[in-house]
């Protein structure tokens, strides 16, 4: 009797794990606007759903400034997506709050992480986190200069000979193209930073610590590293820049339209997918490194960020292997992504691709790419970011920047310090 | 019965949304993980935070340049207008014309009146020589900038609300004491003045509640919110700051019910010389 209800009792579970097995899970899946992409998108999801009629996913996306915000507010009512992306800058709030579920190599098809990483030349550092990654790059981007050939040409230089090799080097080249009016105001800048954009002065400062072998965060530590000989020479840089020889500042117009519109005549704050923006506004571009610094430890240019598809940690199991699955589909698009959104990312189907073979800033990028760095993932990075722009703004009106490093520093301590404090508490 | 719907609208969209700020500045709340409890802690923490205490500052200096100023120019306007003269119906349109585009239309022209090498520049500096003035640029030219849009805007609209108390004050007043000899500034501080005080006590409120509650303006014309140099942080940013970017929610609700009290105190101080008189 015994025998024939075991034999039941497992015919039972055996026939009821069928039917959750065939259950269709259905997917919730978050990207940020990009026009370029949303076709491809659709197409991806729509062969997707089509080799995996048990997984219908619902795709939403989100316009860029509402992201972040949608996103949140969406995790804190317990309705988060199943699958989202998100940039390296602001991945590691999301981590701290336990959002992100590692890697499912096995649900992806994968043997092991090797098995991934094998594929791609970097990117995966700005989402590994305590050894382990929790998503996989949809784009990777480096920052470049861009020279406008036409302003060069006409102050007499030669981007391709002129170009300054070093940070030291850039105001004397960057003079011969500035033009002034009677009292000295630039009235066309040679070169400029792109003061107003926050990310900027996240990337250039850890851009020109890291060459000088110093980072503004610890990341591994969790200590702002911003009162150093190395920070008090890159902040000298900025403060001179704007304040003794007026080569610009944080009250002009953004670099990026200033550089699209004619009237500067180097930009360093686009990556490869400004290309089309430039060919868009007529210019006469060439593409050239970011300056080093001299006696520089690393040759690096300009640091690196990259966006991540990941999964969401409070999804269910089911849910979570099937959002792996998809995100295995969606990245193995890799080259159409690029050829048809301009998203790069440094993996063998891509710098194989036609598009990549005939876009001649390409090699370029990813000789700076592989040479780059990620700037420190913190969690807090608006409020750090806040900081460091006050100190920033504040050496720009006379402060000095030996008074101003060790009252950023702090302030980015007592930042680092209560995040921790906080994740803690939240984690009890 | 048949007010039920409302009050039901009322306590769902404005009544609860209040008790839930009040009980979230008594938590810390990262809108990821769930709201702990942290008693008077956001309340105690706020008054050493610098950034609270550089906000707290600025909004009483803004409150400041937003109100008095405008108090007497929009009376000025007002008294102006309220005579007879040519061309005066005409005159009066135009100068109301800063109060009918939206705050955020106002921010963003004057964002670009004011570019250093801008239209501003040209106006003010050229009689110098100037070229350049970092009017958004400097710690303390923006916040003045910040005064200076607002009350532009600010001051045609309370002139129509002085207007409107001019016109209730009886004709048969002013004429009496223009028969007895008194000229427009005795008129002006015997028979208009008096009559004034309940309008002064809706411009005074107004103004001031308008004024604590600034937000617009420094969120869009400087060229990084609050900025430079955290000269034009005013509470109203620091709540968007510290709840959609710093994700302290608990500290935003908190910094909200600081404002709320400030406002409420003001408004009551006011409110009671009302009552008094």
């Amino acid at each position: 009797m015994a025998v024939w209800i075991r034999l039941a009792a497992a015919i039972v579970s055996l026939a009821w794990a069928g039917v959750a097995a065939a259950q269709p899970v259905t997917l919730r899946m978050w990207m940020h606007e990009h026009p370029p992409r949303i076709p491809i998108d659709k197409r991806i999801v729509a062969e997707f759903e089509k080799a995996n009629p048990d997984i219908k996913v619902d795709h939403e996306i989100i316009p860029v400034a509402e992201y972040p915000t949608k996103l949140l507010t969406a995790f804190a009512a317990g309705s988060g997506p199943d699958i989202f992306n998100q940039n390296s800058m602001l991945v590691a709030q999301y981590f701290n709050a336990r959002i992100l579920a590692p890697i499912d190599y096995a649900a992806m098809g994968l043997a092991d992480e090797a098995a991934l990483t094998s594929q791609y030349t970097s990117g995966f550092d700005g989402i590994r986190f305590q050894g382990r990654l929790y998503g996989i790059p949809t784009e990777v981007s480096n920052w470049a200069c861009f020279a406008n050939n036409a302003i060069w040409h006409e102050a007499g230089l030669d981007p391709d000979k002129d170009w300054p090799k070093t940070w030291e080097a850039l105001p004397a080249v960057a003079e011969k193209l500035t033009q002034r009016d009677v009292n000295g105001v630039p009235r066309r800048r040679g070169f400029d930073f792109n003061w107003p954009n926050r990310a900027t002065f996240w990337f250039m400062p850890n851009t020109l610590l890291h060459q000088l072998g110093a980072t503004m965060i610890d990341e591994e530590n969790y200590k702002a590293t911003i009162d150093t000989p190395a920070a008090r020479k890159v902040f000298h840089y900025f403060q001179d820049w704007a304040n003794k020889y007026r080569l610009g500042g944080p009250q002009y117009t953004d670099a990026r339209t200033e550089f699209l519109g004619g009237r500067l005549a180097t930009d360093c704050s686009f990556g490869i997918w400004g290309i089309p923006q430039m060919v868009a506004a007529k210019i006469d571009w060439s593409v050239h490194p970011a300056p080093r610094f001299e006696g520089a430890v690393s040759d690096n240019g300009m640091d690196i960020y990259a966006f991540y598809m990941m999964v969401n940690a409070r999804s269910s199991p089911a849910a979570q292997k099937a959002a792996w699955k998809l995100v295995r589909f969606y990245t193995d698009h890799a080259a159409e992504l690029f050829a048809g959104a301009g998203l790069f990312v440094p993996r063998k189907e891509v710098t194989e691709s036609e598009a990549y073979r005939t876009n001649p800033a390409a090699p370029f990028f990813l000789a700076e790419l592989n040479k780059a760095q990620f700037s420190p993932r913190v969690v807090g990075y608006d409020q750090v970011l806040d900081a460091i722009l006050r100190g920033r703004d504040k050496m720009l009106q006379g402060e000095s920047v030996e008074s101003m490093l060790p009252v950023m520093n702090d302030e980015v301590n007592a930042v680092l310090n209560r995040e921790r404090a906080r994740a803690a508490a939240m984690a009890k | 019965m048949f007010v039920l719907p409302a009050v039901g609208f009322f306590a769902a969209f404005n009544v609860f949304p209040m008790l839930f700020g009040l009980y979230l500045s008594f938590t810390d709340y990262d809108l990821l993980n769930p709201p702990l409890w942290v008693g008077f802690d956001n309340f105690v923490n706020l008054f050493a935070d610098r950034l609270f205490l550089t906000a707290l500052h600025n909004t009483l200096m803004f409150v400041l340049g937003a109100t008095l100023p405008v108090w007497a120019l929009s009376l000025l306007a007002a008294l102006l207008f309220d005579q007879a003269f040519r061309g005066r119906d005409i005159i009066k349109a135009t100068f109301f014309l800063p109060v009918l585009p939206p705050v955020v239309v106002v921010a963003v022209i004057w964002r670009v009146l004011l570019h250093p090498n801008g239209v501003m520049t040209w106006l003010i500096g050229g009689r110098w020589g100037l070229t350049e003035i970092r009017w958004l640029a400097d710690a303390v030219l923006a916040p003045l900038s910040m005064i200076a849009v607002h009350d532009w805007a600010a001051i045609p609209f309370f002139m129509v609300i002085w207007l409107a108390g001019l016109a209730g004050i009886p004709a048969e007043l002013r004429e009496a004491a223009a028969l007895d000899g008194a000229g427009p500034v005795r008129s002006f501080w015997y028979i208009e003045l008096p009559h004034l005080r309940a309008t002064a006590v809706l411009v005074a409120a107004l103004s001031s509640i308008n004024a604590f509650q600034t937000f617009a303006l420094q969120y869009v014309i400087p060229t990084d919110p609050g900025g430079p140099a955290n000269s034009t942080l005013v509470l109203g940013l620091l709540v968007l700051k510290y709840g959609f970017q710093y994700f302290r929610m608990g500290d935003a609700a908190a910094v909200s019910m600081v404002m709320f009290v400030m406002i409420l105190i003001v408004t009551m101080i006011q409110l009671r010389f009302n009552r008094r008189d």
